[in-house]
């Protein structure tokens, strides 16, 4: 089993209550949401309709004290940070990371400033381990590049992140190019976390929608693919050759599969995009990292690693534990899956080359404790 | 061997017509003042290739944009669509992908096309 340093790369923070999130919007704002009498707050999230059987949290997650899974820094410490040797921790949100998916796009430019703003205080404050994502309510692309900008000096605020799809046209569409300005010069990845097709906005299934969760967490994967191939052929790291794209909790096994398919048809297809200078799993190769949560589990491991092997992914896995959900994968499972001669890069490397650190910078002993954030 | 595949007015710009030549197919292009030869046969699945659409090089300096290289013949298999630019015979995407092409001269108003030898592809 491995036990080597780790960079964990989706973790799911949660608050606790509205009002751990209202106290950061602006005054007009906060009496928008809670000014509302009997009726209560005005909803600070939004659901896609597809409740997951056992809840979408895992059971032992839940914080001894009350409060929400990943809400609980101590809990958190303890179960996930402390556990292994992890220098790194990257949060992602939890179903306020759907910022995306509200329909009033000026509530949802605030609503992820003021979780942004969140995240710094009551998180990145608390262990120099943890870093943030920038959530962006990317309605409004070009608000969404100014609270990219507005992050520039906090290195703890480490990547873009886009989840929800506001305007049913794919993430390479040209609209969202603003956002990847913004994160070129200001030198962070984007982001993509799975699911990102869905909720309050269209569809995440292609071929119409499903009925069930079982059906629709098969199917995350769609979306990413999506993504990725309209990022591929709009040229937008043509645009942007300095820019990094993560694609989270969308799995990896199909991914030798698609950039087969991509490359064939760009061969015959070259004429609707001639902005494109190298083959599709060129640009991957060079521009994408994916996480590893959930790794697919063929009844035979061999034919799992077989594919990733095919398309050279040891070197473009991050390891991602998705704590605290129901899925979450553990870093004793995971290495258990993958040849032990990938399990420096998968656990450790990997991020520290997509997120340009030094690794030699981190120092080897639990760094857990108060941590002023930058 | 030297063929005479028919005068230079039998051809229009920019339509391959289809000869045979040596025992042969071979598609024989006129660009303007410039002539090329090809033999009918893609590489990728034997497709006749000659019976694609022939046009500028398509190229975009940036994403969006949509330019034609006048000056370079592009040859589009009718089968999959693969494109070989015919100056060197060569694949768009792989160069290691390569239509046959042979050299051919015009004299006394004469086509004629040099089979047996490779043309500017090599």
């Amino acid at each position: 089993m491995y036990s080597g340093p780790v960079i964990d790369c989706d973790i799911h923070h949660a608050r606790n209550s509205d009002d751990e999130l209202t106290a950061y919007l602006s005054k007009g704002w906060r009496e928008y949401v809670t000014g509302r009498g009997r009726a209560g707050n005005v909803p600070l999230t939004v659901q896609d309709g597809f409740p997951n059987p056992h809840g979408f949290m895992r059971a032992d997650t839940y914080p001894e004290n009350g409060g929400e899974p990943g809400g609980d820094y101590a809990t958190m410490r303890s179960q996930l940070l402390d556990a292994s040797d992890v220098r790194r921790a990257i949060l992602t949100f939890g179903d306020d990371s759907h910022a995306a998916g509200h329909h009033n796009p000026y509530f949802a430019a605030e609503l992820a400033r003021a979780i942004n703003d969140w995240s710094i205080d009551r998180w990145l404050s608390q262990d120099e381990r943890l870093y943030s994502s920038i959530l962006v309510g990317s309605q409004l692309p070009d608000d969404a590049a100014a609270e990219i900008r507005r992050h520039r000096a906090n290195p703890r605020m480490v990547q873009v992140m886009l989840v929800d799809n506001p305007f049913n046209r794919p993430f390479g569409h040209p609209v969202f190019h603003p956002i990847y300005a913004a994160a070129v010069e200001t030198g962070r990845p984007v982001a993509i976390h799975g699911g990102a097709g869905s909720w309050a906005n269209p569809p995440s299934t292609g071929g119409g929608s499903v009925g069930t969760y079982f059906e629709t967490h098969v199917l995350w994967p769609q979306a990413i693919q999506t993504h990725l191939v309209s990022f591929i052929a709009n040229g937008v790291f043509e645009k942007f050759p300095e820019l990094r794209l993560v694609l989270i909790e969308g799995g990896s096994a199909w991914i030798p599969s698609l950039l087969w398919r991509f490359d064939t048809e760009y061969k015959g297809l070259r004429r609707e995009v001639p902005w494109l200078k190298r083959l599709p799993s060129e640009y991957f190769a060079k521009h994408v990292w994916v996480t590893t949560q959930p790794l697919e589990a063929g009844a035979k491991k061999e034919d799992v690693i077989a594919v990733l092997r095919s398309m050279g992914l040891e070197d473009r896995l991050v390891y991602s534990s998705d704590y605290p959900h129901w899925d979450a994968d553990e870093i004793d499972y995971l290495s258990s899956r993958l040849p032990a001669e990938w399990h420096d890069r998968i656990f450790f490397e990997n991020a520290c080359a997509l997120y340009g650190w030094d690794r030699d910078a981190m120092s080897p002993a639990r760094q857990g404790g108060a941590a002023k954030a930058t | 061997m030297i063929v005479d595949v028919g005068a230079v007015g039998d051809f229009d710009d920019r339509r391959f017509r289809i000869v045979t030549a040596g025992g042969r197919e071979v598609g024989v292009l006129r660009w303007r003042d410039r002539f090329y030869a090809v033999h009918n046969r893609c590489p990728h699945q034997s497709g006749p290739v000659c019976l694609g659409v022939v046009s500028g090089k398509l190229q975009g300096a940036a994403p969006g944009s949509m330019d034609v290289d006048d000056e370079t013949p592009v040859l589009a298999c009718p089968w999959h669509g693969w494109e070989f630019d015919l100056d060197r015979g060569r694949a768009l995407w792989d160069e290691s992908y390569a239509v046959k092409t042979m050299p051919v001269h015009v004299e006394d108003g004469r086509v004629l096309v040099e089979m047996g030898r490779a043309g500017r592809a090599d």
